[in-house]
């Protein structure tokens, strides 16, 4: 796990900042959301994957900027929640949110560039992500949302899984400096 | 403040936009009885507010009605008492006036009953300072035609004779003193006796053979062969009759309260006390509907209110009957019931 902290405030100045096309994170988003809702219609696989999560994820630790990691990830899980029926709008707002935040700032803290460590990055983001919507929904609906299961572990693994393949794609959409 | 907000700018949006979200969500999600998350939380947050405000205002207004408020109490609560002592003593005045009025009301259904005897209503004024000796003072004497060995009697039954005259007062011996003597018979079986006081409460009949059957309760009325009390009034009731030697030791429980005497009817006269018909009674008395109906309801056999016995045979002792309130024949020297101040 060393190779992941390319750590330390020392270090922080030195950490590049990467920028991207014109409309590309609007467009990814959408993209995101609509391959969402397209691969919902086609059964309970698709949910193994949370697409909006890894967008978050991604351009939050490619941008390192905390506010526009928040404004983006808020945004991102209004829209989610906007398409969807059963959940009040907001919630997957304030799990995202407080995700974009964090992944801008690790983003401006560890190397997120390797792999392995964009893996256990999202793997430890999308187990956040639940723990922050089982609170949420447990206060304010009453639910009794679990914070760990076999099934969300599974989902964990094939979302990074997943979110490796998909942020080399997306890598390839950053402007060269 | 606006220092720390610049330098924490990043947290400080994170937390803005997480609660404007939650107060988006707060106001679409809604809890029991279809009430919104973001009232029912307005709600949690202004009552313990309104409630410590409600409990504040209410103590500063028990303070100012416990302790600023209360400076003239202390006045008004002694004027308040002065009042109730006040009250209680008018109180017990009416007490006492109502006693007296339904004592004089028996007294005057007595004398409606024996409008053609001569009787002189009196006051106990008195009693004797010597406890051996049964004897008591009314307010009646010379000037009022009172006389010695005139009987002395209430509504309920004998009480004594007078003993004593002097010009306004005159002393009445009582029936349980030792030296008076009444001439008695049972009401039942007329056997003769007489009643004789031995210094105890209770008078005893003597001259009774043993072989008498008596029973506890038997009616003892005059005889009139002691020429001061006419035939027929009430003396009292067998207490306990016990086998003596040569004769039975008799009991008496006198009908009248000797102990508690205020009001008394002196006879002027020995002749025989026939009370009138009940309804000549409440005729010439203009007795009121309450005491008419006592008067009926009597039965015509025995008058107790009358302290007389017409048939003896037939007497047992009674609760004294409804008496009405009627007015009274005032007699010269007579006390007014007219209330006291």
């Amino acid at each position: 796990m060393a190779y992941m902290l390319n750590v330390g405030a020392h270090s922080e100045p030195n950490v590049e900042v990467h920028k991207f096309y014109g409309g590309t994170i609007i467009g990814t988003v959408l993209l995101a959301l609509v391959f969402q809702a397209f691969l919902h219609k086609y059964g309970r696989w698709s949910e193994l994957i949370d697409l909006p999560l890894l967008v978050t994820i991604y351009f939050g630790v490619s941008r390192r900027n905390p506010v526009s990691g928040l404004f983006l990830g808020g945004a991102i899980g209004i829209l989610q929640n906007a398409l969807s029926h059963d959940n009040p709008i907001g919630m997957y707002g304030i799990a995202k949110t407080i995700v974009g935040y964090l992944a801008s700032s690790v983003g401006a803290r560890i190397d997120t560039e390797h792999p392995l460590s964009r893996f256990g990055l999202i793997f430890l983001f999308f187990h956040f992500h639940q723990v922050i919507l089982a609170i949420t929904q447990r206060v304010l609906l009453n639910h009794s949302t679990p914070f760990f299961t076999l099934r969300l572990l599974i989902d964990s693994v094939v979302t990074a899984a997943f979110g490796v393949i998909l942020f080399a794609l997306l890598d390839r959409l950053r402007r060269r400096s | 403040m606006i220092d720390a907000f610049s330098r924490h700018r990043p947290l400080a949006l994170l937390a803005t936009v997480v609660l404007a979200q939650v107060l988006l969500l707060a106001f679409q999600i809604k809890r029991e009885n279809n009430v919104r998350l973001i009232r029912y939380w307005a709600v949690e947050l202004m009552t313990p507010l309104e409630r410590a405000g409600t409990w504040t205002f209410s103590h500063i207004g028990g303070v100012w009605s416990g302790y600023v408020g209360l400076r003239n109490t202390r006045a008004e609560n002694e004027r308040l008492r002065n009042d109730v002592n006040t009250l209680r003593l008018r109180n017990r005045e009416l007490e006492s006036q109502s006693a007296e009025a339904h004592r004089l009301a028996t007294l005057l259904n007595f004398r409606e009953a024996h409008l053609e005897a001569p009787m002189l209503a009196a006051q106990v004024i008195g009693a004797s300072a010597d406890p051996t000796s049964h004897t008591l003072f009314i307010n009646r004497g010379e000037r009022d035609h009172v006389r010695r060995n005139m009987g002395v009697i209430t509504p309920d039954g004998v009480v004594g004779k007078i003993v004593e005259v002097f010009p306004s007062t005159a002393q009445v011996l009582l029936i349980n003193d030792k030296d008076s003597g009444v001439g008695a018979l049972f009401a039942s079986s007329r056997t003769h006796g007489v009643v004789k006081g031995s210094g105890d409460p209770e008078p005893h009949m003597e001259y009774v053979i043993n072989e008498e059957k008596l029973q506890s309760g038997d009616a003892l009325v005059t005889s009139g062969e002691d020429r001061i009390f006419p035939k027929d009034l009430l003396i009292g009731n067998v207490d306990e009759a016990k086998p003596g030697n040569p004769f039975q030791v008799i009991s008496v429980r006198p009908a009248a309260r000797l102990d508690r005497l205020e009001d008394v009817i002196v006879l002027l006269t020995q002749q025989e006390l026939v009370p009138k018909k009940s309804e000549e009674a409440s005729g010439a008395g203009e007795a009121t509907p309450a005491q008419t109906s006592a008067q009926v309801a009597t039965p015509p056999t025995t008058s107790r209110s009358s302290g007389v016995v017409t048939d003896p045979n037939k007497f047992k002792p009674a609760a004294t009957p409804v008496q009405a309130v009627a007015p009274l024949n005032k007699t010269p020297g007579a006390k007014s019931p007219a209330p006291r101040r």
